[in-house]
């Protein structure tokens, strides 16, 4: 008698166990609520108006972006404008552009103003409004900005010759959408 | 021996001339106030609300133009260093902006204060602009462009400077500003300086211009009250004589009247009072002798009766509240009474009356006594002042009114006498006067006649107008209105000033 109450108990217990697994099953398989979803617009290398240069490939983007090109045609000093880490917009660059991460990006300048193969560190701007009035007032500074954030002050370089707006462009930065 | 003496000596006669001539220039003048003192008050307000006029419009002008200047005082002073201040602290802001961003390495407070310092310039750049806009005199506008070229040299560098200090490179951009931006900062300093001392110049000058309108106010304010008062002063002055000239003359003429009238009367009272006593002292017996006095007597009294008719008529057309009663009159009623009047007059004295009565005459207006005793008197003068011709004509004729309206009648009285001096003419209405030469002749008179004749014809409307020459002959002529369209009976006020007096 013992027994088979002690085996009632275990098989309940197992019932319960299967019901609470299935339940947990059951709901796990629930699609994910689409509150919002990831969307990409395209991200514009911007300089001040006075520059001379108007686009530049990749690979020379790559350079300025990582310190390696001091000078502009012109001799204005290039100025690096960055925003500050975590932003998507900078996660872009350094992916799209320097092809590191955070860590390697800061290591990589670290050790060029030490060494002194760079000669300024970046700048790191709260905001795109003021990224733009930075490149507005600094004749060699480079800067990203959003599409939607970029105004006539500034001048939109071309990135192996296409434009934002093209459909080849490069570089994309991802921006929350929702449906 | 009762004949009328008045002058027989040409000493005398000189005197008189004089005496006239004295009299004639202070008729004219009383003559003058007469008529502005009939309008006394209409006068006095005419003065007044003029110089009122004149005195409120000058100095609604110069109200005005003290308004605008004090206006552009205030554009130029307040306004215009209110400006001058604010571009002056804008220049301030826009070098102090620059050099805090040095004070920090954060970039986002650097491109704050570099906002901050762009906005400050373009502050300071439209009020350059509008400085150079308001600028009107050569050293201004020269000024306003120095201010204009130096304020964007020192941009260029502040912007240069702003870009080292954004890019880290601080000692750098304090090198930039100590070599170039002070000295360019230094020479906007000095320009906007320069342009508070043109505007405080502007602005003593406004203030100048100021108290000089208002002391030019004061003066003519003081000038147009003087000149009011001068003018009231001269009015009341002005009334006040012709008050008193009227008052003189009427004193005079009645003095005149009475010693003519006492003249007149007394020649043939001492006539009459001498035969009179001739006949009571029993000095005239035989009865042709007596019948000699008693026809002097009679014709004395007879004179004295006629002068005294005279007179009485005299004073009654004075009263300037003597009333005609005009009616249409047939000119051959008119002309018929002044015939048989002549006619008893001039009996056995060989004179001729010659009429000349033109045909189909219209009806006048006017009162047949008052026309007739008109003639009368115009014909008497003619038969006392003929001479030696002894003829009088009368015509009656139409012609136009001297007004242009209509036509009118005139009857002509003619004579080929002694005639009158041109001097004269318009001497010989005026009531009392006698022609010295005159009574030289011994022609005996009130000289009231021609002056009622010509009351009486103003009091019906017309007037009296002569044509004379010395020794050849005098022509008056009545003018009356003719009866065209009037009401067959009326009766009318008797204008007795009437103006014109065609002589």
């Amino acid at each position: 008698m013992a027994r088979i109450i002690s085996l009632l108990i275990v098989l309940g217990l197992a019932v319960l166990l299967l019901a609470a697994v299935a339940r947990e099953t059951a709901h796990s398989a629930e699609p994910p609520k689409p509150a919002e979803s990831l969307a990409y617009q395209p991200l514009a290398i911007i300089v001040n108006r006075s520059n001379t240069v108007n686009g530049v490939t990749m690979a020379e983007l790559r350079k300025l972006f990582l310190g390696e090109r001091g000078h502009w045609s012109d001799g204005h000093r290039v100025t690096l404008v960055m925003r500050e880490p975590g932003e998507p917009e900078r996660q872009t660059i350094l992916r799209d552009v320097c092809q590191m991460d955070e860590n390697d990006f800061k290591n990589h300048f670290l050790h060029g103003l030490f060494t002194g193969e760079i000669l300024v560190s970046p700048k790191i701007l709260d905001t795109p409004t003021g990224v733009r009035k930075f490149v507005f007032n600094v004749p060699g500074a480079i800067g990203y900005l959003r599409q939607t954030d970029v105004d006539a002050t500034v001048k939109v370089l071309r990135i192996n010759e296409a434009l934002p707006e093209d459909p080849g462009y490069k570089l994309h930065v991802e921006v929350p959408s929702a449906y | 021996m009762w004949r009328f003496h008045r002058h027989t000596e040409m000493s005398a006669f000189s005197e008189i001339e004089a005496r006239n001539k004295s009299t004639r220039l202070v008729s004219a003048l009383d003559q003058a106030l007469s008529a502005l003192s009939r309008h006394n008050s209409a006068l006095l307000l005419f003065l007044v609300f003029c110089v009122v006029g004149v005195v409120g419009l000058f100095e609604i002008r110069d109200l005005q133009t003290a308004n605008s200047e004090a206006n552009n005082m205030y554009v130029v002073s307040v306004h215009g260093l209110r400006q001058i201040g604010e571009l002056q602290y804008d220049a301030q802001e826009t070098r102090r902006a620059t050099l805090y961003a040095l004070t920090t390495s954060d970039s986002n407070l650097q491109v704050e204060y570099a906002d901050q310092t762009r906005d400050a310039d373009q502050r300071v750049t439209r009020g350059i602009a509008e400085y150079k806009r308001q600028a009107k005199r050569p050293e201004e506008l020269a000024l306003a462009d120095r201010l204009s070229r130096d304020w964007a040299s020192y941009l260029s560098i502040r912007d240069i400077v702003l870009a080292s200090i954004l890019e880290g490179s601080t000692k750098e951009a304090v090198d930039q500003d100590l070599s170039v931006g002070v000295p360019s900062f230094e020479r906007v300093r000095r320009d906007l300086t320069e342009v508070d001392r043109l505007y405080d110049d502007r602005a003593s000058q406004s203030l100048a211009n100021v108290a000089a309108t208002s002391r030019r106010s004061a003066v003519k304010l003081i000038g147009i009250l003087g000149f009011t008062f001068s003018l009231a002063g001269a009015a009341i002055w002005a009334i006040q004589r012709s008050k008193m000239l009227s008052a003189i003359q009427l004193a005079k003429l009645q003095m005149e009247f009475v010693a003519s009238v006492s003249h007149e009367l007394r020649t043939p009272l001492a006539a009459m009072s001498l035969a009179a006593d001739n006949i009571t002292d029993g000095l005239i017996e035989d009865k042709e002798q007596v019948r000699k006095y008693g026809a002097v007597i009679q014709n004395q009294s007879r004179q004295m009766a006629g002068l005294i008719d005279e007179i009485l008529l005299f004073a009654s057309t004075e009263d300037r509240r003597n009333r005609y009663v005009l009616r249409p009159l047939q000119v051959s009623q008119i002309v018929d009474a002044a015939v048989a009047w002549a006619n008893g007059l001039i009996q056995g004295t060989g004179f001729v009356l010659e009429q000349n009565i033109e045909a189909d005459l219209p009806l006048v207006l006017g009162d047949l006594t008052a026309i007739s005793q008109c003639l009368q008197n115009l014909i008497g003068n003619a038969v006392k002042y003929g001479g030696e011709s002894r003829w009088i004509g009368l015509h009656a004729f139409t012609a136009a009114s001297a007004s242009g309206a209509g036509r009118e009648l005139r009857i002509s009285v003619s004579d080929r006498g002694i005639g009158i001096d041109a001097s004269e003419l318009t001497e010989i209405f005026a009531p009392f006067y006698r022609s010295p030469r005159i009574g030289n002749l011994q022609i005996h008179g009130t000289g009231l006649g021609l002056s009622l004749a010509k009351r009486i014809a103003e009091g019906l409307g017309g007037k009296i107008s002569v044509v004379s020459e010395l020794s050849v002959g005098s022509t008056f002529t009545l003018h009356l209105p003719t009866a065209e369209g009037e009401a067959p009976e009326m009766t009318v006020v008797a204008p007795q000033s009437r103006p014109q007096t065609e002589v």
